[in-house]
């Protein structure tokens, strides 16, 4: 008999389940290997002081930071953000910042996810705002795909995020099925209008009326409130931390929710978790040690200006020449590899030839032609 | 959850899936120099072997292929071409789409996508399932040789139903269903291919692109410029090709191709939209309709046409083309439609007649574009491919 999908088996068919989520070990397992990889390559070609694995990870989550900031300039979407950050985080799992500093690679990590997202700004218009040229958007590209070995869906938890919200706000105003342990809707909202105020560290703004009468309305606020202040933090530490490798989108959602509003958290997993259910104290712990993740970023910890410069004078130093100019290196490739696609080179010769005799053929018919600069 | 069968999705569970490229670790051991990304993808290339060309298109070549491990193992490679617009914007939308989707979607119903690697010369290959049997829209068409039944009309609509149903459940819009993107398995399953107009699920209030899905299989709510759509789009274009199936002609071919007589098609064939039987419609930006009112076809007039899939298969029929897609049904109503279920039984694969075009289809298919016209002479199809704004 032919059984019906879970959530979680389809979670589990995910890209970013299958090649993207680590234990904390393995992640830093592949991280090792990766450093070892470039620093046996950087003694090849003599380098210097190496960057270390250390300020290597520092450099890369600077520029997950600018990603950010570069993508809110732009004015592009969350989901925009997020996919760009992880493809940058993902590159750098399998390539060393000695072998193709972030500095360039996150131009086309940003261009790349924005195609992927079906946001569109043109290749032109997005390397003038970012003060470059398309090329150089352009010459990481197949690099970068490579490196995301082909996989292009980050799943994100926004959109859990904004279902959790609504689901919440029906229960404020009583609009709720059967709940196990709450008669009926009325009772789901009578529950949340008397559940115990934001604990000390959470990160909500909603304070309780100061008379203490807290009616529908205000449950309303709190909600709004807990949801907008896990959304700051699904946008920011979620992207500058290794949260998306170790933990999935719903986690992700439920962490950044119970630091935003602990007891409003709890009161909803318990509408979906029962007390008994032998998976619940794992589910809760996991939750809890991504929230504990999520709760340790601080922005200081993130590279100032001048920090950077310094750690990138020192990468200059010990970078792979090899890779020093991306434009010409990936041209290189190409006509290194073109050899294998001889048949269509062929093709390609015989269309110019076609085209040149065209061209020929049609000044013969029209006259010279006029010349550039005649005009 | 499940109350009909047809709604069983028969995968198997996760853990036994067989990849047919063994997911490599990252801990092979490595050769000094190329980078762990290199390595791997050098592995993937390494496992195929590249047979002759059996396609080749404007957008890419296709070839036949074979596992070096296992001549038997047929795969098809395809390789896409670099163009002139990769110059513009880099790998195109349509690649970048079908890779992402595909990558994700793992359904007996819809082709599957073992690997992608990329040659030095940095061309993308997808090597996808080896589908000898040809198109749906070939069988269709070959009216002298190939004739099915009612019963195997069951069978193809409820295997198309199902992968519509798997890719809505993940938030999969397909955009472009229609016989030519059917292809045929070797064991006669249909494998929904093209996800190149795909798209994920809007999140609310986020606009899409109206001008999407091949032009003869679009619903109404695209010509009338809906900004807010969602899997609606899809059952239309299913419920197009069920009547496609049965007329063995298209339902709504509209010549010249154009959105003025798609709709007038569609208000001749099913009923002129109207604030009465879809409420709203008149405030969506493109609503347009000929001045004639045609009012709702009852369903003994579609039965006169549809005879064949009986009183139940047109009652379907009808509900998948529905004019007001919040009223038409989702891919789940359709597989809990009692259709399904009553006489006669889906035809089982072994018994389904093939032919369909064989390897020459597949690969014809594989090199096109989605949104592509597939019948001959007819050119344009209004689909804007490379500036598709709001996608």
């Amino acid at each position: 008999m032919a059984h019906s999908l879970t959530e979680d088996d389809i979670y589990r068919t995910s890209t970013q389940y299958r090649l993207w989520s680590f234990s904390p070990e393995s992640l830093a397992a592949v991280r090792r290997k990766t450093h070892s990889l470039a620093i046996e390559r950087a003694l090849q070609y003599g380098a210097a002081s190496i960057l270390t694995a250390h300020e290597s990870l520092r450099l890369i989550q600077r520029y997950s930071s600018l990603l950010l900031t570069t993508a809110t300039h732009l004015a592009f979407p969350a989901p925009v953000k997020a996919t760009a950050v992880q493809f940058l985080r993902r590159f750098y799992l399998s390539n060393s910042v000695l072998t193709y500093p972030p500095k360039e690679i996150y131009k086309t990590v940003l261009y790349l996810a924005c195609k992927v997202e079906g946001t569109h700004m043109g290749l032109a218009e997005f390397a003038r705002r970012i003060s470059t040229e398309g090329e150089q958007v352009l010459a990481g590209e197949y690099k970068v795909m490579q490196a995301l070995r082909f996989t292009l869906e980050v799943r994100q938890p926004f959109r859990g995020l904004k279902g959790v919200l609504m689901e919440m706000l029906n229960g404020a105003e009583g609009r709720v099925g059967v709940i196990d342990g709450l008669e009926d809707g009325r009772g789901v909202a009578e529950t949340m209008r008397s559940l115990p105020g934001p604990g000390d560290g959470d990160r909500t703004k909603w304070t309780p009326p100061a008379d203490g009468s807290v009616g529908m309305r205000h449950v309303q606020d709190r909600i709004q409130s807990a949801y907008s202040a896990a959304r700051i933090l699904l946008e920011t530490p979620a992207s500058l931390t290794d949260v998306y490798f170790l933990y999935t989108p719903s986690q992700l959602l439920l962490a950044a929710l119970q630091l935003a509003d602990s007891p409003l958290t709890s009161f909803y997993l318990s509408t979906k978790l029962a007390i008994e259910s032998p998976a619940r104290p794992k589910i809760l712990a996991t939750i809890s040690s991504c929230a504990d993740m999520l709760a340790s970023f601080d922005q200081s910890q993130v590279l100032t200006k001048d920090e950077r410069a310094e750690l990138e004078a020192k990468l200059e130093k010990c970078r792979d020449p090899g890779t020093k100019d991306l434009v010409e290196s990936f041209a290189a490739m190409r006509q290194d590899g073109s050899g294998e696609d001889g048949l269509e080179d062929e093709k390609a010769k015989k269309r110019k030839g076609a085209r040149e005799k065209h061209e020929r053929e049609g000044e013969d018919l029209f006259g010279p032609s006029l010349g550039a600069n005649n005009g | 959850m499940a109350t009909s069968p047809a709604l069983d999705v028969p995968v198997e569970p996760p853990s036994k899936r067989q990849k047919m490229s063994s997911e490599p670790e990252f801990s092979s051991s490595p050769a000094p120099v190329a980078d762990l990304a290199e390595q791997l993808d050098a592995q993937e290339r390494k496992m195929y072997v590249k047979g002759k060309k059996i396609g080749s298109g404007q957008y890419a070549d296709v070839f036949s292929a074979h596992l070096v491990s296992d001549l038997k193992r047929l795969v098809a490679i395809k390789k896409i071409k670099v163009g002139a617009e990769a110059k513009e914007f880099g790998i195109s939308y349509d690649s970048l789409r079908e890779i992402r989707f595909l990558q994700e979607l793992d359904h007996p119903n819809i082709i599957k996508l073992y690997s992608v690697f990329s040659t030095k010369s940095q061309n993308l290959n997808l090597v996808l399932e080896y589908l000898p049997q040809g198109d749906l829209l070939k069988l269709v068409q070959d009216t002298t040789n190939i004739s099915y039944t009612p019963a195997d009309i069951k069978s193809w609509m409820l295997m198309l139903m199902r992968a519509t149903y798997f890719c809505h459940q993940n938030f999969v819009l397909h955009r472009d269903i229609k016989p030519n993107n059917l292809l045929i398995a070797a064991n006669g399953e249909i494998k929904l291919a093209d996800f190149g107009l795909a798209r994920s699920f809007a999140d609310p209030f986020q606009v899409m692109t109206y001008n999407t899905v091949t032009i003869w299989y679009r619903p109404p709510e695209l010509f009338f410029q809906a900004q807010f759509y969602g899997g609606g789009v899809d059952v239309w274009s299913c419920g197009c090709v069920f009547a496609e199936l049965v007329a063995r002609d298209v339902l709504f071919r509209a010549l010249p191709e154009n959105e003025i007589n798609m709709v007038k098609l569609i208000c001749e064939k099913v009923g002129t939209p109207t604030e009465d039987n879809w409420p709203g419609v008149s405030k969506l930006k493109g609503y347009v309709t000929p001045s004639e009112y045609i009012p709702i076809r009852s369903k003994d007039q579609w039965m006169m046409a549809f005879r064949a899939i009986g009183e139940t298969g047109v009652d379907l029929l009808m509900k998948m083309l529905t004019l007001d897609p919040r009223k038409r049904l989702n891919a789940e109503q359709v597989l809990k439609h009692s259709f399904w279920t009553d006489e006669p039984r889906p035809s089982r694969l072994e018994d389904l007649p093939r032919k369909g075009g064989g390897v020459v289809a597949m690969g014809e298919e594989l090199t096109k574009m989605g949104g592509e016209i597939p019948y001959g002479k007819a050119r344009g199809d209004k689909v804007a491919r490379k500036i598709d704004f709001g996608a």
